[in-house]
């Protein structure tokens, strides 16, 4: 009885040596391990194929020549290896303090570090923890390997070229060319439905230059395709710091004695701005123009009226 | 007997050690065991199996040579694990993100050498500078990042937003970290004699008061939950429709029951009356309350309040 970590080092090891991709029939032949029976080896093989790939492993399933429909497996060296890039230990210490420092929920955390020469150094006090998101590796490994992506978001099909990965205020974004508005956007990850197909890898050029954050408008209100408006907000003291700290400080039209703010806001999104106001409860007031004032007049009316 | 371990992440260890041993011969099994974070017990497992494997037709001159003596180790005869395997996204995607955010925290070094361990790292992911997080720098927050280091009790300005009320307090933060989107001090709370999470982005003003605290120790709060409802909390049940089904994947809910409509029902703990109000002002005729009976003019109510700076001369 072969044991399963010997057959799957074997298997690697094999398929890393060979020339020319193997044929199941050959490769269990090679590998000991395998039963002799055919339903029963290729049951084993597909499972060994899943576990190996699982742990990032490139199997490649590919014709043994080009005349037959034959198929065999291998993994290309180049696939495999992972790019020379010498760490000092200073620097593999760095980044043993990062991953412990900042979990991202889920993620492969210190056991990344196996592959770059282990732990160096100490572990620091975590001071962060980052959410993670189904699809966010596949969307950063479709930004890394420059390929466009669909994807299913509020129920539509979108295709953007992926330019960057943001994570701001508690989310994970997507940004990029959007082939289908013919412009910018910024998708938030956790809201995309389903799992993401990418296309052919090395096709999509992101500007130079191009700071992902940049392309990630903040205020929810300016998410929309409305005419533009500023509205005018008047927030009083108590909220008024944490308001202008998540809106900007070039936001500020107005400081009143106090401590109240005005805020001149463009809006292109009526219900998000509306959303945003009224949950500042009676803290703040839309004080113009007289059609957003009257928005959420009506709004409030209206929850008057259904209570 | 103890479960066998699962394959996949002690295949992970023993392709990463292959290559890293044979590129350190003679290193000591102590080192090795602290370098991968695995005890020298399973560390000798692994080295004993890889004898047993090497290429067809496995005859000695085909396996990996192995020699262990005193304590330290050499790997020979394994060329095609000369290199480790190539990162993964979810691994890339890891070391990436926590050195980003930790360069984003205020006070770290930009061109130290985390900075150029993530520029080799980025270069070899093939990522570039697209991958940005942002960790936020609210005003108070290195006052307060201080205060914990120095272990200086102060006082703050404090604007609860689930109460809707600004208070000054006592706190000694024994602790300041970024969880989800904000940055917190986890800190003993003078006014209610407990733990409060305090969100830093609420603090209006940060005072000394000449006073210190015993630092806790051993205590690692990120993570935790920013909030556990209390079995003392009121229940409210909502009825959302569709399109505020999002309600239900961003709160924690102790029922959900999804209708065949598309519409739900769920029971959420309410910590504070002026959090329903929000959510219920902002969901509007998205959502209701179902029970209990106290609640169900929350909403109506909040908004006649409101009503009241838009309409001052009317009587709510």
């Amino acid at each position: 009885m072969v044991d399963r970590l010997e057959r799957l080092t074997n298997l690697v090891a094999t398929l890393l040596d060979t020339r020319r991709p193997l044929p199941l029939e050959e490769l269990v032949d090679l590998v000991p391990g395998y039963p002799s029976d055919k339903a029963s080896y290729r049951r084993q093989f597909e499972r060994d194929k899943d576990t190996l790939r699982g742990i990032g492993i490139p199997v490649e399933t590919t014709p043994v020549d080009a005349l037959g429909p034959e198929v065999g497996y291998r993994i290309r060296p180049d696939e495999y290896y992972l790019p020379q890039f010498d760490l000092t230990p200073e620097e593999q210490a760095a980044l043993h303090v990062a991953v412990t420092a900042v979990r991202l929920e889920g993620g492969a955390g210190p056991e990344a570090l196996w592959k770059l020469g282990g732990l160096e150094g100490e572990a620091a006090t975590a001071v962060a923890a980052l959410p993670t998101v189904p699809e966010l590796p596949a969307l950063f490994d479709a930004y890394r390997e420059r390929a466009p992506v669909t994807f299913r978001y509020r129920g539509e099909t979108r295709r953007l070229d992926p330019w960057g990965i943001v994570f701001r205020r508690g989310h994970w974004y997507v940004v990029g060319h959007d082939h289908d508005r013919a412009d910018e956007r910024a998708f938030r990850i956790d809201r995309v439905e389903g799992s993401v197909d990418r296309g052919d890898a090395g096709t999509v050029e992101a500007p130079a230059d191009l700071d992902p954050s940049d392309l990630l408008r903040d205020d929810p209100w300016r998410f929309g395709d409305e005419e533009p408006v500023v509205a005018h907000v008047l927030v009083d003291a108590p909220q008024a710091p944490g308001v202008v700290h998540q809106v900007g400080e070039h936001a500020v039209v107005e400081r009143r004695a106090g401590g109240a703010v005005v805020l001149g806001l463009p809006v292109t999104n009526v219900a998000a701005f509306r959303s945003f106001v009224v949950g500042l409860l009676d803290g703040a007031e839309v004080l113009s123009p007289p059609e957003l004032r009257a928005a959420v007049v009506d709004w409030l009316d209206r929850l008057t009226e259904a209570g | 007997m103890s479960p066998r371990p699962l394959p996949g992440p002690r295949l992970r260890r023993v392709l990463a050690l292959v290559p890293w041993i044979a590129d350190h011969p003679g290193v000591a099994l102590t080192d090795l065991a602290a370098r991968f974070g695995v005890s020298e017990r399973d560390l000798e497992r692994d080295l004993e199996l890889l004898p047993l494997c090497g290429l067809p037709p496995y005859t000695p001159d085909r396996m990996i040579d192995v020699e262990l003596v005193d304590g330290h180790v050499w790997i020979r005869f394994a060329e095609y694990f000369a290199r480790p395997l190539r990162l993964t996204a979810e691994e890339g995607l890891a070391l990436l993100a926590g050195g980003r955010a930790l360069l984003a925290v205020p006070g770290s070094d930009a061109d130290g050498t985390l900075a150029t361990a993530l520029e080799k790292l980025a270069g070899a992911l093939g990522t570039g500078d697209g991958l940005a997080v942002e960790v936020g720098d609210p005003p108070h927050l290195e006052a307060l990042r201080r205060a914990a280091a120095a272990g200086e009790r102060v006082e703050i300005d404090y604007y609860s937003f689930g109460r809707d009320a600004l208070t000054s307090r006592r706190i000694d933060p024994y602790a300041v970290f970024h969880a989800y989107g904000h940055w917190y001090a986890d800190a003993w709370c003078h006014v209610v004699d407990a733990d409060r999470l305090f969100r830093i982005d609420r603090v209006q003003a940060v005072r000394p008061t000449g006073e210190t605290f015993e630092p806790r120790t051993g205590d690692d709060a990120v993570g935790s939950t920013v909030y556990h409802p209390s079995p003392d909390d009121p229940r409210a049940t909502l009825e959302l429709t569709a399109d505020a089904g999002w309600v239900v994947e961003s709160y924690p809910c102790e029922e959900v029951e999804e209708r065949p409509d598309g519409s739900w029902r769920a029971v959420l703990a309410i910590s504070e009356r002026a959090w329903l109000e929000r959510l219920l002002l902002r969901l509007g005729p998205d959502a209701r309350v179902l029970a209990p009976p106290e609640l169900r003019t929350v909403g109506a109510d909040a908004a006649a309040r409101l009503l009241r700076r838009y309409r001052p001369d009317v009587e709510g």
